[in-house]
Formats: structure tokens, C-alpha cells, sequence
């Protein structure tokens, strides 16, 4: 007994090693942005006496990184509520409903989901620019709509399929019509996997480049992950302000994780175990 | 009625453009645009020394799966034997995947510059320093680090959902009788989580090959010397810098081959070694 219990701990102090591998990448960030520039080539490590958010404020209003949060605002907005509106109607059509085709459809979906963005991406922005959709804020959206509906219906459609067809049923008797169903109880049902759906979307939005690179050339549409990525070269003899413009990006994110964090696991892994 | 607005989406966007692509891999660009030039996309292809480098990285993030798939496995295993401390561990360990790779692209780039604190604690230790993004043997494994540092937690994740469904009575019986540590990992875990095991080999193979642009974008640009370059990023050079789509989609199709071949050899070598336990 007395052994086992050393070897759990000659395994739980690795692991804390790493917890602390993990964490202090980002405390090391937010501990430079809230340093001067002198006191930051100074010492590297030592944490800042004082909180001082003048480097933040230089960052949120210089780079242009105020005007690109509102646009990944913006379009993470537009682009979550569109799925989360076409991703439980598509769930629910698939989960209750029986027509004509609806399994080759659910399996059209499913073969979607691995359909990478990069081996699409050629056609789908040269389509985007023929109709007029690039450097628009509804492209960028339908962009992310195209990208992650297959897995908001597939988390949606295996939600749904566990609430029993003898409610969907009740609920025609006394009246409904199939958009009644969807309004009246499937909606309200489905808040908690809308919730969780929803965040995850989000957060990939926010965090996606690559598409926003692709479907907003100008300047003045560019998102705040795409305006990270040149505050290097801005700020690269101003590493307190360069950290505080990562930080700006990543606030939201953490914020959402704190708050949401078991959602997000349960959304992460409700593909998998169905599998 | 209500599933029509997602179909034409999903149709529009996504599968048709699928086949758009491996047709327009067969035509031309700049001059002979729109014209049909057979082969000449994929032939130029194989003779570009910076896309035979990014299917020769793709050969090393083959090679280094298995330890991408084994330190959350391990980690998970020691989370759901409850060590000290592992419900810390388990909201702690997934928190960098929730993180763009452009925000963490940008830590490490902070982290890991020549002169920077890595290499200054290294240099504490009487090591180093190591040009991590600079030298271009060194540069991949890198890339390669800090996307399994910033990935771990997902695949951590999915394994100890997996565990959930462990049956807990066949652990207890392997601990009475004496089972070592590494022996109830052997006969008890392994066999008992293979679907798991497999879906987080395939997921995680498919997360190296499709999203890890974000952290090449901002960390290597492909350098040094083109010794970062991945398919995806291939692409996006050729499609955005160079403006050649057609050659891109060429590169596009040898992806979308690379990938199925990569998953389905996956799917079949694990179902064959799950079959002799």
C-alpha cells in the first residue's frame, strides 16, 4: 500500500510539471503585456508589480485591432445563429422524420463532415468571387456555415434521436404541423445541445484563419485572428505591446472556456463515443 | 421542408466544389486558362521539391502519431486511476485546445526566438541554445510540438469519455490478482478502448494534416529553406501568392488522396491488431 500510493505520486508530479507547461506559456504573455518595454528586456520573468494596461490600450487602438474585433464579432454572430437555425432544423428532419430519401441524405452529411476545407477551398472561394461574396461580411458567414453545419446537424440529429417519436407524435394530435413540432417542441428541447453546439461554433469561428485569410483580402474586413498574426511584424521591438494584442485575441476564448468548459468537452465528445 | 436550406448549403458549398476541384486540376492556368492540360498539374507536382518536402513531412507526423496519440492516452489513463489532483489536471490539460493557433503560434513564437526565454532557461541549464524555428532539421519538430501541446487535451478528452464506458469490475478483478501497472494497461485498457484508440488516431492524424496552418502561417511561413511546408500549406501558396488554382487544386486532389489512403490504412491495421488480443 505504502508503495503504491510513492508511485502515484512519482506519476502525479510529471503531470503537474505539465499542468504547468501548459499554463505558463499564456501567464508569461499576459505578465509581458503588463510590463514597460525597459522593465521587460530588464527581466523577462519577473512578474509585473503593478497592473498596467497602457500596452493593451496601445494595442486595442493602434493596430486597427478594435475595427478587426468588431468583424470577427460580427460574423461569428451571424455565422452561430445560422447554424444553429439550419443545424436543428436539418437534426430534427433527420431524427424524426421519414421521407423519401432522408438516408442517403443523413449519410450526404455524414461524408461532408470529412471533406477537408483545404482540399475545397480553390473552388469554393473562386464560386465565392463569381457571385460577389468575397471581402463581404454574408460570405465570410456563409463560409463558416458551408464549413461546420455536416457536424452541427450530426451532433443536433444524434441529440434529437434520443427524444421519443411518441412527442413528436402527441404533438401532431393535437395539431402542429411539422414546423409547429420543430417551434413548439423541438426547439425548447434542444436548448442544452444548441448551447453546447453553439459555443464550440463559436469558438471555432473566432479562432479560424485560414478561411478568413481567403475570404476577406482587404484591410478593413480582416478579423482579429488574421490582425494577430501581422502584429509581429509590427510590434517586433515592442514585446509588450505585441503580448498585449495576443491577449486581447485570447480573452474571449478564455472567458467562454471558464464558463463553459464541461460543454465544450461534452460537445467534443459526443461524436465520439456514438462512433 | 426544414432540412432544404442545410442540403443546398452542404451541396453547395462543399460537395460540389469537391468535384469542381478534381475537375479543374485538369486544366490550365494563366495563359492556358480554362484549357485542358491533362496531366501537366500533377506531373509538375511531383517535380516540385517544396511539395515532395511537405508529403516527406507528412511521412514524419506518420512516423510521430503513435506519441501523439499515446501522452493523452497515458495522461488519461493516470487522470481516470484518480492520481492526485486529476480533476485539476483534466480542465488544465485542455484548456491550450481551445486556443487559435494563431494566438498560440504567436506565444511560441515569443517563447522560442533565438534570443528568447527558452533558450535562456536552457542556457541556465548549460544547454543549448537551439534555434527552434530557424534551423530547418529542428524547425518541423517544433510546428510539430506545439501543435501536440496545444492538442493533447481534446484527444485527452475523448479518451476518458471513452474510459466512462470502461467496465470498472474487470479493473478491480486485474488489480487483485496483482496486475502491475503496465500489465492492466496491456490487457485490460488497451482491448477494452480500441474504438477509442482508433478514433483518436484518426482524428488526430486528420487535425495534423488540416490544422496546423494556422501555426505554420504565423510561426515558419514554411521556412526555413521550405522545411515546414505542409500540403495545406502548399496549397494556399499556390492558390493566394502565386495565383495558380488549378495547380492548386491538383495539389488539393493529392490531399484528399493522401488523406483517405492514410485513414483507411489506420482503420485497417488497428482493426487487425485489435482482432489478436
Amino acid at each position: 500500500m505504502r508503495g503504491a500510493r510513492l508511485s502515484r505520486w512519482l506519476i502525479a508530479a510529471p503531470m503537474a510539471l505539465l499542468a504547468l507547461a501548459t499554463i505558463y506559456p499564456l501567464v508569461f504573455t499576459g505578465n509581458a503585456a503588463m510590463k514597460t518595454r525597459r522593465d521587460y528586456i530588464l527581466d523577462r520573468f519577473a512578474f509585473a508589480d503593478t497592473l498596467r494596461w497602457d500596452n493593451i490600450a496601445t494595442a486595442w487602438t493602434s493596430a486597427g485591432t478594435a475595427r478587426y474585433f468588431f468583424n470577427s464579432v460580427i460574423v461569428v454572430a451571424g455565422a452561430v445563429a445560422l447554424l444553429l437555425l439550419l443545424g436543428s432544423m436539418a437534426g430534427f428532419a433527420l431524427s424524426h422524420l421519414r421521407f423519401r430519401g432522408s438516408r442517403a441524405l443523413f449519410l450526404g452529411c455524414l461524408a461532408a463532415l470529412f471533406v477537408p476545407f483545404q482540399v475545397i477551398m480553390v473552388p469554393l472561394v473562386r464560386t465565392m468571387a463569381d457571385t460577389g461574396l468575397v471581402d463581404t461580411y454574408p460570405g465570410l458567414i456563409l463560409a463558416y456555415v458551408a464549413q461546420y453545419l455536416p457536424f452541427t446537424i450530426y451532433l443536433m440529429a444524434s441529440y434529437y434521436s434520443a427524444i421519443p417519436a411518441e412527442i413528436v407524435d402527441a404533438a401532431r394530435i393535437d395539431g402542429n404541423t411539422t414546423y409547429g413540432v420543430y417551434r413548439r417542441i423541438m426547439l425548447p428541447m434542444g436548448r442544452p445541445a444548441l448551447l453546447s453546439v453553439g459555443v464550440l461554433n463559436a469558438l471555432f469561428c473566432w479562432n479560424d484563419v485560414l478561411i478568413a485569410l481567403l475570404m476577406m483580402p482587404s484591410a478593413e474586413h480582416r478579423t482579429l485572428m488574421v490582425g494577430v498574426t501581422s502584429l509581429r511584424g509590427q510590434y517586433s521591438a515592442d514585446i509588450p505591446t505585441f503580448a498585449s494584442g495576443v491577449l486581447i485575441a485570447a480573452v474571449p476564448v478564455l472567458a467562454v472556456y471558464l464558463f463553459f468548459q464541461r460543454r465544450i468537452a461534452d460537445a467534443v465528445t459526443a461524436g465520439s463515443t456514438k462512433g | 421542408m426544414l432540412i432544404a436550406p442545410a442540403v443546398l448549403v452542404i451541396v453547395l458549398f462543399r460537395l460540389w466544389p469537391l468535384l469542381l476541384g478534381v475537375n479543374f486540376s485538369f486544366t490550365g492556368d494563366g495563359e492556358r486558362n480554362g484549357s485542358a492540360v491533362g496531366l501537366d498539374n500533377y506531373v509538375e507536382l511531383f517535380a516540385d521539391p517544396l511539395f515532395l518536402g511537405a508529403l516527406r513531412n507528412v511521412g514524419w507526423l506518420v512516423l510521430l502519431l503513435p506519441i501523439a496519440v499515446a501522452i493523452p492516452g497515458m495522461l488519461a489513463t493516470f487522470i481516470y486511476l484518480r492520481v492526485p489532483g486529476h480533476r485539476f489536471y483534466r480542465s488544465v490539460y485542455f484548456f491550450p485546445a481551445v486556443l487559435s493557433p494563431v494566438i498560440v503560434g504567436s506565444i511560441f513564437n515569443l517563447l522560442l526566438s533565438f534570443d528568447g526565454p527558452v533558450n535562456s532557461v536552457l542556457d541556465l541549464a548549460g544547454l543549448g541554445p537551439v534555434d527552434w524555428l530557424g534551423d530547418s532539421n529542428v524547425a518541423m519538430f517544433t510546428v510539430v510540438g506545439v501543435h501536440v501541446w496545444a492538442t493533447f487535451g481534446m484527444s485527452l478528452v475523448v479518451f476518458l469519455s471513452g474510459f466512462a464506458t470502461l467496465d470498472p469490475a474487470l479493473l478491480d478483478a486485474a488489480r487483485s490478482d496483482g496486475a502491475s501497472l503496465s500489465q492492466v494497461i496491456r490487457h485490460v485498457i488497451i482491448p477494452g478502448l480500441s474504438r477509442t484508440i482508433q478514433f483518436v488516431f484518426v482524428t488526430t492524424m486528420i487535425g495534423m494534416l488540416t490544422s496546423m496552418f494556422g501555426l505554420i502561417y504565423v510561426m515558419t511561413s514554411g521556412g526555413p529553406g521550405g522545411s515546414t511546408y505542409l500540403p495545406e500549406y502548399y496549397i494556399w501558396i499556390q492558390q493566394g501568392q502565386m495565383n495558380r488554382p488549378a495547380f492548386a487544386s491538383a495539389a488539393s486532389t493529392v490531399l484528399f488522396l493522401v488523406m483517405l489512403v492514410v485513414g483507411l490504412a489506420q482503420v485497417s491495421f488497428l482493426r487487425r491488431t485489435g482482432r489478436e488480443d
